[in-house]
Parts: structure tokens; sequence; C-alpha cells
């Protein structure tokens, strides 16, 4: 009977030690001395070995055999290895080993008191060895066994170098999982490098789109810039030729073909306005609009816009009033861009006004040294959540007044970008049913401000109508004067009293004065005297209107013109440009390679008293002018061969043409470079757009003047007339 | 991967084996010896197996392998704290370790080495003849 003690499967070289120090445990256990001990392990440490190391592995087996003392302890190591070949020869002690000292087996049989060894080439190896209990040693029951098994399993067989695997195991594990973790954090970063990749990529890409829209805003802007340019070269010519159709400068009209044209002629007005709004427009979105600083009186300005707007009231039940503004400092900023500003909001106000009143103030603060405009309706007001609609590019709100009304729905637009570049600000307050308050902010001093002569005295300011005073204390008269000067080139200043005329001609000098000798309870006569005694004001023409004949004393105390009341428009009209246009001659050079504009140029000076030459480049205009000395040459620009800043150029060059007078007149929107080549050079210069515009008359005169050739022009009425005789 | 710390002493080296040691571990130590005998230009090497109460026929084999290479490179080997139960069980097994000298304890192999050492100096400097 054998029992089994423990068993130990050798596969790996470290499982030799274990089966030795296991044979060493069970020795011990078992209650066999030190060295017998050291012997039984000698000898299993040998036998694995040769298992391990011929066979590449096999078990040893442990056994207690025996039910009588002595017991035998038995260690069978088998290995299915292919067997030894030269058994006998080992055994017989004749063989040496190449790793051990040949001495495994025979050594090993030599320590044990039984040994047995059988082998089959193929088959594998079986030893057997026994080793006998101590003689002392009790009889060991199969009870007492279990309880030494269970104890030796207990003792693991733990060395250092064990204990050192176990740690390296562990530490080999962990070097694992870390290096699982790295490469996890590898692809990780692997990941996010690409992640990284597609955001720069994307990055990229919106740049790029961002460039594309940037480019194609540009685009749109120079789109407006030039479009509106090209459109208002045929435009003018609409205009300027319907115009001249209306006033029959070429015979007359049928009643159907006046209302026809007058149509064409509304229709193009219309488009004019909606391509330079367009325009303006663009120029702001360009960063091409230029700031021209002047200073103004802020009652000046009413007063301009009064003249200006009063044809919008016509058949109107509103009134536009304009609060007195006489407490409001002089402002020094572009007087133009804020009337512009104001216009935009008052005819708005007037379209959106049924009933009631549009009334115009002023405010100033003078802390923050800001002036603010207002312009108060009465009309049907601006549902709060439309406010900021209102101001955005063609933002019209759906309503019924709305849809009756036509608009471009870039004025208010417009007017908030003019007032950022005046560096102020445009606000609204409004309630529907009640009203609203249009107001714009502006800097009482234009910031950026820089006086520059040349650009001040070459602006074409449109507000530089001819003025006429008229001192008349009836209000019927006023009326009717004012009525017949309406679309004429003259600005009626009224006054009731000689008082408000001499309050006026403080700050303003008009063309004329139309005066009335009869005025109650006032000395006209006197006024008249002293108007012609005073340095400043003996130039101005006076007209005498009254309902007294009384010519003589009249002429006597100096006015030059004396009418006895009622007056007709056409002898108004007359009077008024003879006195202020004395008949000259003269040769006029017209440089020009547009018909259309050289047509219109001639129509405008359609007077018997100029000789009018043409040339259609700048070389053959220099060769003209050489040959006739003209008192003033009107010079295009843009023109074939060489262009209108060349010829002038040549002009002032040569000491012949050097002095002869220049008007510019261009569709070209001029730069601040363009002006600054012709500062100095050149009278002034007349937009070609302009050209049919109502009192463009007057405008020529004034620009005409510095050089006394005003006479030129004709007011279109006498021009007309002289057309027609 | 597995190596017995080898100390450097002097001019001696010092391996004390305190595990059991399997086969690969013994020829790491062969080898690691040898490069360290060189390396340290040693002249004895001191192999301290008190803590092994088994030596078998490989081990023993290894011990008079490392006793002859390092004589051939000039350094004397000397196995001590050999326990009697090894011993016995060397003998019985028929190893006699030939060319392995022993000691009882380090200290006792320390002496002989040097003792060793100084014969073998005088011999060389008798030898080779005093310049002066």
């Amino acid at each position: 009977m054998s029992l089994p003690i423990i068993s130990i499967s050798i596969q790996f070289e470290h499982d030799v030690v274990e089966s030795r120090q296991r044979a060493r445990q069970v020795a011990e256990a078992l209650g066999f001395e030190g060295p017998q001990q050291t012997r039984l392990a000698t000898a299993v440490s040998e036998i694995t070995r040769n298992a391990f190391t011929y066979a590449g592995g096999g078990r040893a087996e442990f056994f207690l055999d025996g039910s009588s003392v002595p017991q035998l302890l038995l260690i069978r190591v088998t290995d299915h290895g292919k067997g030894i070949s030269n058994l006998a020869e080992i055994l017989e002690g004749r063989y040496r080993s190449d790793t051990g000292m040949g001495l495994g087996i025979t050594g090993a049989r030599r320590l044990m008191d039984k040994f047995t060894i059988t082998t089959a080439p193929g088959e594998g190896t079986e030893v057997v060895l026994g080793k006998l209990l101590p003689r002392r040693a009790p009889l060991i029951t199969p009870a007492m066994l279990s309880k030494l098994v269970t104890r030796i399993e207990k003792q693991k067989p733990r060395t250092l170098l064990h204990e050192f695997r176990e740690q390296n195991r562990e530490l080999m594990r962990t070097l694992d999982e870390l290096r699982k973790r790295q490469d996890e954090l590898l692809s990780l970063n692997r990941e996010l490098e690409d992640t990284n990749r597609g955001v720069v990529a994307l990055y990229a890409e919106l740049d790029e789109r961002a460039d594309r829209l940037r480019s194609a805003d540009d685009l749109k802007s120079r789109f407006l810039w030039n479009m509106s340019h090209e459109f208002r070269t045929p435009l003018n010519s609409i205009l300027a030729l319907s115009h001249l159709l209306i006033d029959r400068a070429d015979g007359d009209l049928t009643a159907e073909q006046e209302t026809q044209v007058a149509f064409i002629r509304k229709s193009a007005e219309s488009l004019y306005q909606l391509v330079n709004d367009l325009l303006d427009f663009a120029k702001v979105e360009a960063g091409k609009t230029v700031v021209r600083p002047i200073e103004f009186k802020v009652n000046d300005l009413f007063g301009a816009l009064r003249g200006m707007l009063r044809p919008l009231l016509a058949g109107s039940t509103v009134s536009l009033n304009f609060e007195e503004a006489d407490q409001i400092p002089d402002v020094y900023s572009d007087e133009g861009k804020i009337s512009q500003i104001l216009r935009n909001f008052i005819s708005n106000a007037l379209k959106f006004t049924q009933t009631g009143e549009v009334r115009v103030s002023a405010s100033h603060d003078a802390n923050r040294s800001l002036v603010e405009f207002h312009v108060k309706d009465t009309g049907i007001g601006i549902a709060p959540e439309h406010i900021e609609k209102i101001f955005e590019e063609f933002g019209q709100i759906d309503n019924p007044i709305q849809r009756t009304l036509k608009g471009t729905g870039l004025g208010l637009t417009l007017s908030r970008k003019l007032a950022a570049v005046l560096g102020g600000s445009v606000s609204v307050a409004s309630q529907v049913g009640t009203g609203s308050v249009f107001s714009v902010s502006l800097p009482q001093f234009y910031a950026a401000a820089k006086r520059t002569s040349a650009t001040e005295t070459l602006t074409p300011e449109a507000s530089r109508q001819r003025s006429v005073l008229v001192v008349e204390d009836h209000f019927e008269t006023r009326l009717l004067y004012t009525k017949m000067l309406q679309d004429s080139p003259w600005q009626i200043l009224s006054a009731k009293s000689i008082r408000e005329a001499e309050n006026i001609l403080r700050n303003v000098t008009p063309s004329a004065i139309l005066l009335d000798t009869f005025l109650t309870g006032e000395d006209t006569f006197q006024f008249l005297a002293q108007l012609k005694s005073d340095d400043s004001t003996h130039k101005i023409a006076v007209l005498v209107v009254t309902a007294v004949d009384d010519r003589s004393k009249a002429m006597a105390l100096g006015a030059d013109a004396y009418a006895v009341k009622p007056i007709t428009r056409q002898f108004l009209l007359d009077t008024l440009r003879r006195l202020a246009d004395p008949p000259l001659k003269a040769t006029v050079l017209l440089v020009d390679d547009e018909d259309v504009s050289r047509y219109l140029w001639k129509q405008l000076l359609n007077n018997p008293d100029i000789r009018l030459l043409e040339a259609t480049d700048g070389a053959n205009g220099l060769e003209r002018a050489r040959m006739e000395k003209p008192d003033l040459v009107i010079m295009d620009l843009s023109m074939p061969r060489m262009n209108g800043f060349e010829a002038i150029d040549s002009m002032k060059k040569d000491p012949v043409l050097r002095d002869i007078p220049v008007l510019v007149s261009t569709s070209k929107i001029l730069t601040e470079e363009d002006f600054r080549c012709l500062a100095g050079h050149v009278l002034g210069i007349m937009p070609k757009a302009s050209l049919s515009e109502s009192g463009i008359e007057s405008r020529l005169r004034s620009m005409l003047q510095p050089a006394s050739l005003e006479y030129l022009v004709a007011s279109p009425e006498t021009a007309t007339k002289g057309g027609n005789r | 991967m597995d190596r017995i710390p080898i100390l450097k002493l002097g001019d001696f080296l010092l391996v004390t084996v305190q595990v059991d040691m399997h086969d690969r571990l013994a020829m790491n130590l062969q080898e690691d010896l040898t490069d360290k005998i060189v390396s340290a230009h040693a002249r004895g090497v001191l192999i301290d197996i008190s803590a092994l109460d088994m030596v078998d026929s490989f081990i023993g084999r290894m011990l008079g392998n490392i006793a002859s290479m390092s004589r051939i490179l000039d350094a004397e080997t000397v196995v001590v704290g050999m326990r009697p139960a090894v011993a016995i069980t060397l003998v019985e097994l028929g190893l006699s370790l030939p060319g392995v000298r022993t000691a009882l304890n380090v200290e006792r192999g320390m002496e002989m080495l040097r003792a060793t050492i100084s014969v073998y100096a005088a011999e060389y400097s008798e030898y080779h003849g005093d310049p002066f």
C-alpha cells in the first residue's frame, strides 16, 4: 500500500529546484535526519534535472510505502522523452556527461536505499527512488500523513529567488499594463493629433471662407460703386433731355406729350435718387466718404432745408416746422452730410404722417459738446419690434401706408452710416399711432477735422443757391413771391420788417433784395438809402416793388429796378437775372468726348453772347485753346488720348494758356487725391449729374464769379425765351 | 534576468550564494564572475555557500569550473562555508571537486587567498629578479 504525498510537475528549470526543496520538506516531515535530508534532496535534484534536461519535463511523485516500520519513502520521476539509450554504460560509470559530472544516475543510486530505472527508446523513462524511514520513526498512519501533507503544502517552497520571481512577474504584469496604457495613450495621442489636424484644417477652411466672404463683400461694394457710377451717365442724359423737352427748348409740346415727358422725367428722377443713394451707400461701405467739415449755423442749415423740402409739402395737409435754433452755437462738421441725414428723416416723416405736423428742432449739450437734431412727426409710428429693422438695408415695414409709398429702403441705413462717419449716432423713439422722433446726435466739433482750404473752395456745394431777400409785411404777397420763385435758382429769405431784414443781412449777403416800400409804420426809403450807402451791402441789387408809384424817388435812392404791383413771375425772374448778370461777349471752349455732355453744355450756355468752341479730347482742346484764347475752358476729365488732368497740367505750364480759367465738368467721382491735383488750378468742379438739375445755372454762376464770368449763364426761363425768339 | 550579486572587496571578489540556485542561475554566475575578474583585476574569488543546504553534481561541476577558469585568469578561488551534510553528500555522490580550494568561513578564506597571492608575488619577483 502506498500513500501519495505530493506530486510536482516538472516543466521549467525552476521546478527542479522546487522538487528538491519539496523532497527536503517531505524528508523532514517524515523524520529524516539532516544528512539524510540532503541526500534525498540531492538525489531528487539529479533525477529531476535529467528529466528536465533530457526529456523536456516530466513529473515527480512522492509516496509513503509500507504499513509497518520501517516504512519506505518512494519518489517516482517519470518522463516521456526519448528514453536512455546507453543506460548500461551510465550505470557502469563509464559515461562522461558534458553538463553535469556524469554522476547523476549513479550518484543518486548510491545515495538511495532503493533505485530502479526502466527506460524504453521513444517511450520515456521511469526512475523510482526509495529511502527507508529512520528506524526510530513512528509508524505513520494515513490520517497522520494527510495532516503532514497539509502542513507540507502550506509550507510553500518559498525561496528568496521565488519571491523575487513573483515580484518580477508582478512587475512584468505592471510593466505590461503600463505598456498597454502607454499604447492606449499613444493611440489616443495619435487620435488627438488627427483631430487637431482636422481642427487646423477646419480653421484654414474657415479662414478661407472668411476671406471669400470678405472679397465677396468687397466685390459687392465695388459692384455697387461701379454700377451706380455707370448708371449715372445715361440717367443724366435722360434727365437733361427730358428737362429740355419740358422747357420747350425745341418747340412746343402737346399737353399729352408734356404729361408723358413729365412721367419720363419723374421716373428718371426716382431712379436717379435710388442710384445716388446706392452710390452714397457704397461710398460709406468702401470707406471712401470724405468728410468736409465747415463751420456753420444751425439756423442756416434749417433755412436751406426749408427751401429744399418745400416741394415735398405740395398738396399735403401736414405742416413742416423748424424751431428757432438761435441759442445753438456754431457747429463745425460736414453740413452737407447732416443736411442729407435730416432730409432723410424729414422726407420719411412726411411720408408716414397724414395729418398734423413734422417738427424739426436742435438742442445742444454743452457738457459733452454734442449737437442733437430731432425730427418729430405725428405719423403712424413704429412698433418696437420693427425699430431695428428699419435701419437695415432695404428693410421696410409692411403696412398699408408703406405699400402706397415708394422708397429705396436705403435712407435710414445711409443716415446711420453717415452719422457714424461724422462720429455720431442715430436713434429713434416711437409709439405706434402717436408718432416718432428720429434723432441724430453729433459732436459739435468734428474730431478728425482738418481744414483744407482747397477742398473747401472746390466743394460743389448744393446749397449755394442764389438768394433773394424779400422784405414784405403782407403774408399773402410773401407767399406769392415764394410760389413765383419755386423751381427757380432763387431761394427766398423773407423778412416781415426792416428789423428782420437787417438781422438777416448781418449773416447772409443775398444776391438781390425785393423791397416793398409800403411797410406798415416803417421808412423803407430810409432803409434803401442805408443799403446803398453801406459798403457791405451797396452791391446788392435792389428791386423795389410797391403799390404806390414813386419811381423817381426809388431810383434816386439807388434802386436797381422798380415795379408797381402786381408783378408777373416772368418779370420777376427776368429782372432778377438782369440785375445779377450784366451781359458781355465771351468765347468758351468745351473739351469733352461725349456728345451728350457737349449738347447739354450748349443748351446750358444757350446765350447769343457766347461763342462756343468744341474739342473732343485734351490734345485737341489744347490746340484750339492756343489758337482761340477762350475766356473759359470747360474740361472733361476722362477722355481718350489726353485726359483732363494732363490737359489742365499742360495749360498751367503754358505761359499763354496759364491764365485762362478752367471749369471741370465730370461724371467721375473724385478722390481726395484728385481734389489735391486740381486745387488752385481750376475755378470749380461741376459734376455732370448736376447739369440737369434745376438751379444749375445759379450754381454755375457762383462758380464762375471769381473770374467775373457769371454773366455767361442765363437763368433758365430767359434762356428758353432767348432760344425761342 | 536573475543574477547573484558579486561584491568587490579590495583585490578580491566575494560571492554569497543565498538562494537555492537553479541551473541557469548557476551558469550566469559562472559567466558574470569571469567577466568581473577581468574588469576588476581581481586576484581572488571567495564563494560563500553557507546558505546552501544541498550541492548536487551540476552545482559541484559549476564550482569546479569557476575555480579552473579563474585560475587561468590569474585569480584563486576559495569556496567557503560548506555545510557538513553537503560535504558528506558530495563525497557520497563521488564528487571530490578537484582544484577547488575550500575554507571553513569567509575570514579563513581571505587569509588563505592573501597568503597564496603573496607567495605568488614572491615567486614572481624571485623569478624576474629585483631591478636593484
